[in-house]
């Protein structure tokens, strides 16, 4: 056997297990979007030759979802960058029990989602959760954080900001130690204030770990579930639905197959779109000068 | 900054900890009610002697979770032993689609998935689970271990070849040896993601004595939508997250340097 070959056979059984979980489901959903196939049918698929993506198109509620969708992603996704980075540099810097405190900061994103919704929920609550004390305490009235459609969409992100700017500190840690001393020291010698050394040196040589976590952020915040499923569930007016949940309730709540796997099938490919889209502006702005 | 930091962190999980800790009245009032007792143990005892018991969720994450670790180490160990040691047009091909399969978001997955699961007899199995979480694992694990791999000095395995050792005895005595705190790390990772994942378990899994720990929390959560017993919620979430923050806190080291080194050389 040559090595290729052996080098094949070994990588073979976990491509084929990757195929049946990510390759498999896509294109079944994608024929799925053109059956019918819900309570009405018996739950057996019926050729209805584009009728699904026509309603797609009409449908109101899958618009105001992919509004909501793509605001929550763009809006956490920046707060993450923005405080993973001031996160990053504080644990970068030595001092004693560093360890500890990544450890400990790194907690809300290690601890299940559904968990930590359900302890949000209460945080939140009007008028007894923690949030309405201090409120209280400071003589104001009691605030429902999850009542009216805009405070909800806010609130919502705020606690997934929560939950997931530890992973993007991590990551940005990793570029952070990745580069040399030698580099800050001698601008540092140059006379070069802290502000100086973040523009001209940090950041440029962090933009490829900025894209990996923009770039992984982004689709996963397109895809928020568990979050919005504990939360909030839909929300007031619908203003925490995202595309994942509505896809979800055609499926488990309406037992529409069909257009739950059209709703699956339209976010998957908002997905490619804008991590493609995201991926070349990143490659020409930020890839191509450092080289 | 760093007493910020820890605030912004730990003040939320310390919430629920006081939550679960106190009678309903000193939560609502703040002060010791009527029966006169601040500090409390009930929440707990109603939790622990629910039916199912939470100890049941507890236990079926951990069985859920050491499959999916055990099976994700199988399959990724020979593949980024192989997609190291491949050149060309294959190995740009196959990191591409770990690449992608590694930011891919899982919930798009759930409902080909369930069918599967139908179609297959694998639902209310919880060995079944550790299939798909150990393909949604495979991705980073792959990757953290070719970057491991790449670190190895060449001239070892060539050494141990002339010695006459065939390749599972080069991995099994010599490689993955020097491996094992690539593998302790990835093997963490797996188990926190096994422990966490909610969408395919919500959906794979119906009887109630089966369910791992994110349904089982969030049926919790949508069985009293507007009577919630907030104490109770907080004991559980107190219990379900006490294995993970024990590791997090034991294992700091390797999760912290695994992450950062695979991304460093991934």
């Amino acid at each position: 056997m040559t090595p290729s070959l052996v080098n094949t056979l070994l990588m073979l059984p976990a491509l084929l297990l990757l195929a049946i979980v990510f390759a498999w489901p896509l294109l079944d959903s994608a024929w799925l979007s053109t059956q019918a196939s819900s309570v009405l049918t018996g739950l057996s698929p019926i050729a209805n030759h584009g009728a699904n993506w026509q309603r797609l198109l009409g449908d109101t509620r899958f618009w105001q979802d992919a509004a909501v969708t793509l605001r929550f992603a763009l809006v956490s996704v920046g707060l993450e960058l923005l405080l993973g980075l001031a996160m990053a540099l504080l644990l970068h810097r030595p001092g004693r029990g560093r360890g500890w405190l990544r450890a400990l900061t790194l907690l809300p994103w290690a601890l299940p989602t559904t968990v930590l919704a359900l302890g949000w929920r209460w945080i939140y609550n009007d008028p007894y959760g923690p949030l309405n004390a201090i409120l209280r305490a400071f003589g104001a009235a009691p605030y429902g954080f999850l009542t009216t459609p805009a405070s909800t969409w806010l609130f919502t992100v705020l606690a997934d900001v929560w939950k997931t700017t530890p992973f993007v500190a991590l990551l940005l840690l990793a570029g952070l130690q990745s580069i040399p001393a030698e580099l800050e020291e001698s601008l540092v010698l140059e006379g070069a204030s802290p502000g100086q050394i973040l523009r001209r040196l940090t950041l440029p040589l962090l933009k490829p770990w900025i894209s990996l976590a923009l770039l992984f952020r982004l689709a996963q915040a397109l895809g928020v579930f568990d979050l919005v499923q504990v939360l909030t569930r839909v929300g007031p007016a619908g203003s925490t639905e995202s595309l994942a949940l509505y896809a979800y309730l055609n499926a488990m709540r309406f037992l529409d197959f069909g257009y739950s796997a059209t709703l699956v099938i339209a976010t998957f490919l908002l997905l490619v779109v804008l991590t493609v889209l995201g991926w070349l502006l990143l490659r020409r702005r930020a890839l191509e000068p450092s080289r | 900054m760093r007493g910020l930091l820890l605030l912004w962190s730990l003040a939320p999980l310390a919430w629920q900890l006081y939550t679960s800790l106190v009678t309903p009245e000193a939560l609502v009032s703040g002060s010791a009610g009527a029966t006169g007792s601040f500090w409390t143990l009930e929440n707990y005892r109603q939790v622990w002697l629910a039916d199912p018991p939470i100890w049941r969720y507890l236990l079926n994450s951990a069985v859920v979770g050491a499959a999916s670790t055990a099976l994700t180490l199988a399959l990724a160990v020979p593949c980024a032993y192989g997609l190291q040691r491949q050149g060309g047009r294959l190995r740009w091909a196959v990191s591409l689609a770990l690449l992608a399969t590694a930011i891919f978001p899982t919930v798009l997955l759930f409902l080909a998935l369930l069918q599967l699961a139908r179609t297959l007899g694998l639902a209310n199995n919880l060995l079944a689970l550790s299939l798909p979480y150990a393909a949604l694992c495979l991705p980073l694990a792959v990757l953290l271990l070719r970057a491991a791999f790449a670190e190895l000095p060449p001239d070892l395995e060539d050494a141990a070849r002339l010695e006459g050792l065939n390749l599972p005895q080069r991995l099994r005595h010599v490689l993955l040896p020097l491996l094992a705190p690539s593998l302790a790390s990835t093997a963490i990772l797996v188990f926190l993601f096994s422990w966490n994942e909610y969408p395919i378990a919500l959906t794979w899994i119906s009887r109630p004595e089966l369910l791992t720990l994110p349904p089982a929390i969030a049926r919790l959560a949508g069985s009293s939508l507007f009577t919630v017993p907030y104490g109770a919620f907080a004991a559980a979430t107190v219990l379900g997250s006490l294995p993970l923050l024990l590791l997090v806190l034991i294992f700091q080291r390797s999760i912290v340097s695994g992450l950062t080194q695979g991304a460093i050389k991934g």
